[in-house]
Order: C-alpha cells, then structure tokens, then sequence
C-alpha cells in the first residue's frame, strides 16, 4: 500500500513539474518575431494629418459619394458625412441628409438664419483613441504613420469600439457583421495617393498631408494658423484639424 | 429606418447593442445577487438563510451556464468569440469576460462539489450500473467521507465564498464598468456606474430567491421558515434604498449641474423612456415594492406568515421587473440618443422571432425569454442529480454530524 | 494530509486544465501578434493591399483626353475633378484600356448639388435658384440637360 501511493505521489509531482515548467516557458510568450519583408513603404517616414477649411465646403457631397465607390461603404452607412448648421440667436438647425451624399436639399428653418455653414467629418484618427482603448480582442489600431484601422478578421463584431467613439465615426458593416470606419484610404496613400475623399474635393475644403514632410502645407497650416478639433475636452487628440469651427459644432 | 427628433450623427441613428445585452447584465445579475445570498450562509454564518443556501448555489450556478450565451448571440463573428480569450486586450473592460467568467465559473462548480462531494459519495454507494458510474464521476472518484475530510469540506467552502464572493461582484461589476467608462456617452459616463449595477444584482438576486424559496418549498412540501423570508427581506429593502438612491442621484446630480448633457437626457428620460424609466423602474418597480418591504421589515411582528409570504412575493416580482427595466433603461436608452447631443432616435423594439424581411432574429424576444427559463429548467436538472433541500448534517461540523457521518461510514462499508 | 488527497485531486485537475489552455493559446495567437502592439501586425499591409484604387484624380484623365483637360484647367471649373461628374476613373478604365464607359450625367440634379441656391454655401460661390435662373432665360423644363443647354460643363463661364 505505502509503496503505490510513494509512486503515484511522485507521479503527481512530476506531473505538476512538467505542467509548471510549461506554463512558465509559454505564458505570454509570442513566438519569436519573424523576419518580415522589407516593404517598399516605411511606415515610421510618415505621420500623417487631415485639415479641413469649413470656410470653403460648399456641401456637395462628392467625397461622400467617392469614397463610398472607393470603399464599398453599405448604403446608410457612412466613412465620412457633412453636416450643414444653419444658426442664428433665436435657434439652430443641424442635418445631413444621407450623410450629404447627395448634396443638401433648400430648407425653411424656421428662424432667420443669420449664419450657415458645411462641416465634413470622418474618423479622427485620434492620437489617444477611446475607440482602440475598448477593443476587447485587440482588432482596432493605430500604425506608426498614424492612421486607426480595424482588422477585419480578428474583429468579433462586439460593437464596442462604435459606442465608444465620441464623434460616431464607426459603424458595424452589416456585410461583414464588424466595426468599419474610415481608413484614410490606408490602401492609397501608401501608395504616394491621397484619399479619394480629398482627390475629388473640388474647393480645396479637404486637405491630406504629412506632419513629417517638410514644406507640407498641411503642416504648416496646423503649425501656424487656429485650427481647431471635435469635442476638444475628451482629450482624445484628434489628427482632423478644422479651420473656421463654430461653437455649436460638436 | 427610425425618426430622428433633432440631429443624430449619420452612423449614430443605430441600436447596436440589443435585448440580449439587456438579457446579459440580467442574468450575472441573479448569478451574483444568488452567490450573495449563498454567502450570507456559507461565510458570514447567518442561520436564517440556511435553509436557502444550496438552493441560492444552485441558481447561481444554474444563472451561470446560461450567463455567456447572450453575448454569443449578439456578437457579429461569434464564430471568433475565443479571441477575447486568446489575445485578450486588458485596456478594454470587455476583455476581462474571459478571465472573470471562467474563474468565477471555476469558484462556483468547485463550491458545489465541496459542498455536495459527501452525499455524491453515498449516493454512489448506494446506486447500481450507470448511476453509480456517474455519481462516482462526479465526486472525481474519491471516496473519503470521514469526519476529518468533511471538516476539510467545510473550510474549502468557506474559502471558496470568501473568494467567490468578490469574484461574482467582479464578474457582474465589470459589466457596469463597461457602461461607466464610455466618457463618448454620457448616460453612461459615471463612476456610479459598476456600483449601481452591483446594487441592482444584488436586489435582483434576492428577489429571485425569494420568489424560488416559496415556489420550490411548496412544490417540495416544505415549510416556508418566517425567519428566512425576513431576513432575505431585510437585505433586500436595505440594497434597494441603496440602488435606487444612487440611480436617483445621478439624474439629480445632472440636472443639478446642468451641463450640455442634460439637455438631451432630460428629452430622453420624458419622451422616450417614459414608460420604462418613469412608471416601471420608479415607480411601478421601486416606489411600490420598497411601501411593501417597508410593512414586512417595520410591522414584523403583526404580520400573519401568509402575508408576509405574499407581500414579500408580490414585492419581489414587481422587483424584477424593476432591475430589467432598470437595464433596458441603460443599455436602450443610451443608444437612443445621439452623440451629436442633439437628437433623440424613435424606441427600439426588439423583434419578436423574425426580423421584418423574414430572417431569423437571434436577438429576438422569444430567445431572451427562453434564455431566462433556461436558467430554472437547469435548476431542476442540478435538484434531481444533487438537491436543493438544506440539509442540517453535512454543513457545520458539531457532533451529531460527526456521529452520523460514521454511523453511514460502517453502514456504508457493510454493503 | 491523508484526509485532504480530494483537495490535490481537484488542484491537480485545475492545473491540468490551466496548462492546455495556455497550450492551446500559444498555438491560436497569431504570429504576428503583438509585434508592435496589441494587435496582429500583419494586417498593416492587408489593409495597404485591401483594394486597387479607384479613383486617379484628374491629372490621369489628361493622359487620353488631352483636349478636353486643357478647356477644363482654362475655365472656371478647373479644379473639379473629372471624376466628380463621371465617377471613379478605375471604373472605365484599367492600366490604360477603357472596361467601361464613363458615367456622364447631364440632368439638373448633377449640377444642382453644387450650384443650387441653398443655406449653407460661401456666400461667393456661384449658385442659382433655378426658378428665377431659367425665367430670365426662357421657359423651359426643369428637369433633363437644362443647365447644359447653355453651359458647357468643362468651360462653364458665358
């Protein structure tokens, strides 16, 4: 009797051995880095910026309806939207219609405007995001050149990420039942392009450029001149800069 | 496509989050507000609530197997719910399902079997063929039921609550920390939050447990302890006042301070939620239960043990109906207005079995009331393999146990 | 201790299953993961690779339709892109052979969305109220090539 149970407590506690040192060897480890291919693109030369002149947006919905034909955005979902504000003292009037995708339609508001004006927005692309703070599986990120983005095949679709965006950028395709939003056109401006939202505008409102870059006049926009970012006071450091902001606009 | 009232952000005019992550707090509420009351026995030694201990384990533990299945059939990629255990991103509130579900799930199966292992041996024992095959099983194939190894039972169980204890208010306090750290929402940005949510599981519970100790103690012909109904009743007023103070105060708080919230979250509290807020949460469930448990607790002593019975039921249904409201009214209604601040977004319905263009809704309402019976059908399952009935013997150790435990040792040995 | 074997029963069962799950984790963690964050780090260049892209810009359009670039680039309308009236390029053509032909839409409703009279539009830019437009014109239908009867789009100005 003694002798089985010697044996089989030996047995016990080499086992928890062999198990313990395993767990040690594998806990959290990734497996070593592999090497991977150098790209021609190198994501540590850029850290790119959005600047947008409301001062110039005439709401005709053109880089609404580039950029879904460029992305393949579902109808009733939006990359990028505008939103026209039409204010006065006596009351204030905000809409967009389909996102603006079809420009603005003449309305009565109600009140005599004393003032009117376009805002495009998309994703922020925010230096502190909430949105990557609550992704429970690690999907959504932000590279080196400063663009978020979502993986779409590690994405399980939870939709917390679109709850905690301040600013409603993101949405849950329903193709793909997982969080999409805008990506800066990662696919083109990786390329030397810019984003189809910004080819297209033809005002100038949009503009796309490179904190890195020198004589970039993005850049020196944002360096020199007021501009100004959505819902400042969440300190998620948005990389959308905006010149010619209203108080009401949030 | 919903009315908007005012201005909602184009992307914003969606309910993701639907009835089944209403179902999902719902239910780790009743897991935690059961463990509680199981607590309340188990580690703090309160007699009264003997008699429902094992039958509180029970529905936590019954809550508990159904807990994760709301989430999976909300998710968009269920197929791919393992990454949250595989590459957990621990920033994230949500990430934290995998480790508290599981350690909590392992607390609560081991309480049972420490708590059970006696009587599975005997039944083993006494059982032929499968039965017997499969209570040995069950027991992990040991067999010592000496008083020495029962006194070992009984230390484990009290450690096991002493941890699962803070394991249940984590694994139920983390979903209002999932709420309570979106500063993007304000309906949800309150520290206020994980505490609200852990108060109201808390009344959740023990109103379960009133309403199960009273329909399984008529169903098993045993007799309802006055003692016991009082003293779930006493906790149960005592975490309401403290629930609904706080969710009172917040709302007090925010028209107090009157930030840019409030002007769209006093719209949505009297249009869109009227019916929800005002007449179920406030004052269909909290106002009246709390008149109810207020002549149970304060007129003890006049009360004949019928009413208290009734009282103490009816107060406890209406409770339930407080705490789902209470949910809906934090998950729907933060989704019914905008981020822009501007907009409200007409109700979400949930659909009933079929979405409007003929597809199966696994979100619907028939899930969800399957997934809250699902519960009670595992509870009778758990009752007939290990039983819900308190049993004196086999909690404390004092020494009609012990000479009891060995009478069946030999009588156990004999045959 | 010899009472307590249940309990290194139990623990050595829960080890057990700590150690396949932190097995099995390792083996499901993709490779790529956590390389310069908590995220799979190659889908940068999933994401880089995702689409062709669709649109040119208008300096590719020149490239065949020489003549009608430089009218556009001398008029008022030479920093609207091509493409805003006739869609991605990447639609009608790809590496240089035309796959389709191009959207042109000559109604109202393509000239309207920039240049009808609404609230919201600097107030230099050019913008009409058709009604009032067109009467000082004539009469004529609202709807169909009305604007283009007059304007030629890649050289609006009369």
């Amino acid at each position: 009797m003694d002798d089985t149970r010697s044996t089989r407590r030996e047995f016990i506690q080499g086992a928890i051995k062999l198990g313990g040192g395993a767990l040690v060897f594998l806990s959290g480890t990734s497996l070593a880095a592999e090497e991977h291919p150098a790209e021609r693109y190198d994501w540590e030369a850029h850290r790119y910026a959005y600047l947008i002149d409301t001062t110039k947006c005439i709401g005709c919905g053109s880089c609404v309806r580039a950029c879904a034909a460029e992305n393949g955005v579902p109808d009733g979902f939006y990359r990028t939207w505008v939103e026209r504000y039409v204010l006065s003292a006596e009351g204030s009037h905000v809409d967009s219609p389909n996102g603006g995708r079809d420009g603005f339609p003449p309305i009565e508001p109600g009140f005599h405007p004393t003032k009117s004006f376009f805002v495009p927005k998309m994703c922020n692309h925010c230096k502190e995001t909430p949105c990557i703070q609550v992704c429970p599986v690690g999907a959504s990120y932000r590279t080196k050149d400063g663009v978020v983005m979502v993986d779409g095949d590690r994405c399980i679709g939870c939709g917390y990420c679109v709850q905690a965006c301040p600013f409603g950028s993101r949405f849950l395709n329903p193709a793909t039942h997982t969080a999409d939003k805008c990506t800066w056109c990662y696919h083109r401006v990786t390329k030397g392009l810019m984003p189809a939202c910004v080819t297209v505008c033809p005002t100038g409102t949009r503009q796309f450029g490179d904190m890195l870059r020198e004589d970039d006049p993005v850049r020196k926009a944002i360096e020199h001149e007021r501009v100004a970012v959505m819902q400042p006071h969440l300190l998620t450091e948005p990389q959308c800069f905006y010149i010619g902001l209203d108080k009401e606009v949030r | 496509m919903p009315e908007i009232s005012g201005y909602a952000f184009p992307n914003d005019i969606h309910v993701h989050w639907s009835l089944m992550i209403v179902m999902y707090p719902y239910i780790t509420g009743f897991v935690a507000g059961s463990f509680i009351v199981t607590s309340l026995s188990h580690l703090f030694g309160k007699k009264e609530f003997e008699p429902v201990a094992r039958l509180a384990l029970g529905a936590s533990f019954s809550f508990l197997m159904v807990a994760f299945l709301p989430l999976l059939l909300h998710l968009g990629q269920p197929l791919r719910a393992m990454n949250v255990l595989v590459t957990p991103n621990f920033t994230s509130a949500m990430a934290g399902f995998g480790i508290l579900f599981n350690f909590y799930l392992m607390i609560v199966a081991l309480e049972v079997w420490f708590v059970y292992r006696v009587e599975i041996i005997q039944i083993a024992r006494r059982s032929r063929g499968l039965k017997r095959r499969l209570y040995a099983a069950l027991a992990l194939w040991t067999y010592d039921t000496s008083p020495e190894a029962q006194e070992i039972d009984h230390r484990a169980v009290k450690i096991l609550t002493g941890i699962g204890l803070p394991s249940a208010c984590m694994l139920h306090g983390y979903v209002g920390f999932i709420f309570g750290g979106i500063k993007a929402n304000p309906w949800w940005s309150t520290p206020l939050m994980p505490v609200i949510f852990l108060l109201s599981a808390a009344v959740s519970g023990i109103a379960l447990l009133v309403i199960l100790y009273q329909v399984t103690a008529r169903l098993q012909r045993r007799p309802i302890e006055g003692e016991t109904v009082q003293g779930l009743v006493r906790w149960l007023w005592f975490f309401l006042i403290l629930t609904v103070t706080l969710e009172l105060l917040e709302i007090i708080m925010l028209a107090y301070e009157r930030s840019e919230e409030w002007a769209i979250i006093s719209p949505l509290l009297t249009t869109r939620l009227q019916f929800s807020f005002i007449s179920m949460q406030m004052i269909v469930g909290s106002l009246i239960p709390f008149i109810l448990l207020m002549i149970i607790v304060m007129m003890n002593r006049y009360l004949h043990e019928r009413v208290r019975n009734t009282l103490a039921f009816a107060a406890s249904f209406l409770l339930l109906l407080q705490v789902f409201s209470m949910r809906w009214n934090v998950v729907i209604g933060g989704q019914l207005l905008s981020k822009s601040l501007r907009g409200l977004r007409s109700g979400y319905t949930p659909n009933l079995l079929m979405s409007p263009e003929g597809r199966f809704d696994r979100e619907g309402i028939v899930i969800a009331v399957l997934l809250f019976l699902a519960p009670f059908l595992i509870l009778w399952v758990f009752d007939r393999v290990l039983g819900i009935e308190p049993k004196t013997e086999g909690h404390a150790a004092h020494a009609g146990a012990h000479a009891e435990a060995e009478a069946r040792l030999t009588s156990g040995a004999a045959s | 201790m010899e009472h307590a074997r249940h309990v290194f029963r139990v623990i050595f069962v829960l080890l057990l299953a700590l150690v396949a799950f932190v097995l099995g984790r390792t083996w499901l963690v993709p490779k790529s993961y956590g390389l310069y964050g908590p995220y799979r780090f190659d889908n940068v260049a999933e994401q880089a690779a995702i689409r062709a892209p669709l649109h040119a810009g208008a300096a590719s359009c020149a490239g065949c339709h020489e003549e009608k670039a430089k009218k556009l680039a001398a008029g008022v309308h030479q920093h609207v892109s091509c493409e805003v009236c006739h869609g991605p390029a990447g639609r009608h053509a790809k590496e240089g052979k035309v796959v389709a032909k191009a959207a042109i839409d000559r109604s109202f409703t393509n000239c309207a969305r920039c240049h009808r009279k609404i609230l919201g539009r600097p107030e230099k830019f050019p913008q009409v109220v058709l009604e009032q437009h067109v009467q000082q014109m004539g009469p004529s239908a609202l709807e169909g090539k009305v604007c283009l009867e007059c304007h030629d789009p890649h050289s609006p100005k009369l």
